[in-house]
């Protein structure tokens, strides 16, 4: 009976939908726009990075004749694809170029390294070590960060080629995330920012529409109540929120070639949760407005925190300290640490079981306060 | 109270309703027969739609008590047995006509069928019958209107609670309305309607006149003219409202 009777708003939220292209076309096209936009410009990958080369290194004569460079080698084991290398004829003209902005940075070999470095081996007792001399312009982490790492990739090949011995070596491997790329990162992010962005906005709008036109009054009149009327929406818009998880997920895996290791299922019942906390949020909200246009006053203060602070572009901890506790206080933090975590590192609900009870208890406590504001209206 | 024994479809007594400080509905006594038309006359502000809000359970009251078919208000159990038409139209203005009939017909639990049958009568009754699949935001104010008494309708209960039903619709297709009210009527249902034209008040049965959200006179239409000595509502509904400001002065 009650079931039925709240399903009855559901259907009407479609057909709505389904006359309304504007809103349709926000549901579709709204979070794949997003997925593009940041996808394309946040893709992460630092390549074709301008670095100066000044080699003086005058290389050292070998046991079995002829000379050779250590420095040669490490310059042809930097990464191709992040550098581009080009070279200049000493110190002060590199230097100038990093100071210009012409280049990121720039890698400096003393004319003794080759020989100073194989001094050292022979006689790891004596002798003073070499340096590679990197100039960096450190403006841009991420640049500087990148430089750094193929500069050291590239000597440690360098060493394991020579068959040299070092005492101790760092073993990488993946335990999660083979070839990850960013956007394996980000999809899930954005998956969960778009849901909760979109349907927020749309439930506020509609049920701003809800109260000016008349007809949420006209709905509480029938044998509808507050509940039934929370209900039904938070019915439709779980159903919305996994449809554009679909469709973003889709896009994610034909276009931009994301590897999902996880059960796709469970991060669809995690992003259906938070689209039921941001319907009824969004119901909340429209209870502080008057007209539209004032609920749309109020959307910043939806949009800006969760777009910040729920680790959609970077992990909670590079969030400070202090504003951490914010980012458990905006809903999507806990889709899009479940949903990255079953998409990417295959957890399954045993795993994210505290996301999906943060995730239950918002919606608990925004579905009562739904109800609670609905009510409010008759004294 | 009694309840249920009075066998009033309404029944009110010492009804208030505030707005924060401001009295809307004052010390309201109101009865309402089964089966008949009562109409609540007054000027804009007089209370009317606030009495009907109370009515409907869409307020809680203030202060007094009222009963809707013998059950103390607000409950909502007895949301089934009322149609209500808001005075704004309220309506879904992205769905055509046949949807938000459909809608209001499927929320108190009509098949298809009825649902079918009944909209193409009220349909025929609003003159809309070649609208069915417009979109309500794409009619006229009238014609909105039109539907929304339609919607009002629908689940054919026995109270209907309409908030200016006629106001916009032209005075052809308002003679008709009062045959279809009539109609209703002659199936047992009790209408309480609230409106500002007098000429048409004098198809109700009854008619209370409410001032300042006062119900100031009550009576059969020919009874308050005789009452007053006047031939139309509109001087009746003056003289008593001057008498009441005396009374208020004194
Ligand atoms: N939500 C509200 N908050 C405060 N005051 C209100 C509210 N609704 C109505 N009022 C006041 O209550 C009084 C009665 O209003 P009501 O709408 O019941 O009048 P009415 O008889 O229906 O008038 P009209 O003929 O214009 O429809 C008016 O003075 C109005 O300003
Ligand atoms: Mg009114």
């Amino acid at each position: 009976m009650r079931r039925a009777r709240f399903f009855t708003v559901t259907k009407r939220v479609f057909k709505d939908l389904k006359n309304d292209k504007r809103s349709l076309a926000l549901i579709v096209i709204a979070p794949i726009f997003v997925m593009f936009v940041f996808g394309l410009a946040f893709s992460g990958e630092v390549k074709n990075v301008k670095v100066v080369v000044v080699n003086q290194d005058q290389g050292a004569a070998v046991a079995g004749g002829g000379t050779m460079s250590l420095s040669e080698k490490i310059i042809s084991n930097l990464d191709a694809e992040v550098l581009k290398l080009e070279y200049a004829d000493d110190r002060d003209a590199a230097l100038a170029q990093v100071e210009n902005g012409d280049a990121y940075a720039a890698i400096i070999f003393p004319s003794d390294f080759t020989s100073s470095a194989l001094a050292v081996i022979d006689d790891r007792s004596s002798g003073s070590s070499t340096d590679i001399e990197l100039l960096l312009d450190k403006s841009n982490i991420n640049v500087a960060n990148a430089i750094t790492k193929a500069v050291n990739d590239a000597l440690l090949a360098t060493i394991d080629q020579a068959g040299m011995q070092t005492p101790v070596k760092v073993e990488t491997e993946a335990v999660f995330g083979q070839n990850a790329k960013f956007m394996d990162f980000f999809v899930p992010g954005i998956m969960a920012f778009a849901v909760y962005m979109i349907t927020t906005l749309l439930t506020l709008v509609t049920f701003v529409g809800e109260r000016t036109s008349g007809t949420l009054q006209r709905m509480l009149a029938t044998t509808l109540n507050e509940r039934d009327i929370v209900m039904g929406y938070a019915a439709a818009f779980s159903i919305i929120g996994i449809g554009q998880a679909i469709l973003l997920l889709l896009v994610g895996i034909l276009v931009f070639d994301i590897t999902v290791v996880g059960n796709v299922l469970l991060a669809f019942l995690v992003i259906a949760l938070l689209a039921i906390v941001s319907q009824a949020l969004g119901i909340l909200l429209s209870s502080t407005a008057r007209r539209e246009a004032q609920a749309i006053q109020v959307l910043p203060f939806v949009v800006l925190p969760a777009f910040l602070l729920a680790g959609i572009f970077w992990p909670i901890e590079a969030i400070p300290t202090w504003l951490r506790p914010l980012s458990y206080l905006v809903p999507p933090t806990y889709a899009v640490d479940a949903s990255r975590a079953v998409m990417l590192k295959g957890y399954g609900i045993g795993k994210i079981w505290i996301d999906i009870v943060a995730l239950l208890a918002m919606a608990a406590v925004f579905l009562t306060l739904a109800v609670w504001s609905l009510r409010t209206r008759k004294d | 109270m009694n309840e249920g024994a009075s066998g009033y479809m309404i029944e009110a007594h010492g009804l208030v309703k505030r707005y924060g400080k401001f009295t809307a509905v004052d010390h309201l006594d109101l009865q309402v027969n089964k089966g008949e038309i009562y109409g609540l006359l007054g000027p804009n502000g007089a209370g009317k739609t606030t009495t009907i809000k109370v009515l409907c359970g869409l307020l809680k009251l203030s202060g007094g008590e009222a009963y809707v078919n013998g059950k103390p208000i607000p409950d909502r159990r007895i949301a089934a047995q009322i149609g209500y038409m808001p005075q704004e139209t309220a309506l879904y203005l992205g769905l055509t006509v046949h949807q938000n009939m459909a809608f209001f017909g499927e929320i108190f639990g009509l098949t298809k069928r009825e649902i079918g049958e009944r909209e193409r009568d009220l349909l025929e009754f609003i003159n809309l019958s070649g609208w069915r699949d417009e979109m309500v935001g794409n009619l006229s104010g009238g014609m909105k209107h039109r539907v929304s008494l339609a919607c009002a309708l629908i689940h054919m209960p026995p109270l209907l609670l309409l908030d200016e039903p006629t106001v916009g619709v032209d005075p052809e297709l308002r003679v008709s309305f009062w045959d279809y009210f009539n109609d209703i009527k002659s199936q047992g249902r009790t209408i309480v309607i609230t409106t500002h034209y007098m000429d048409e008040a004098g198809h109700c049965d009854r008619i209370g006149f409410m001032h300042n959200g006062l119900l100031i006179a009550e009576g059969e239409p020919g009874e308050l003219l005789v009452m007053t000595g006047t031939d139309n509502l509109e001087d009746a509904f003056m003289s008593f409202s001057a008498s009441d400001r005396k009374g208020a002065e004194q």
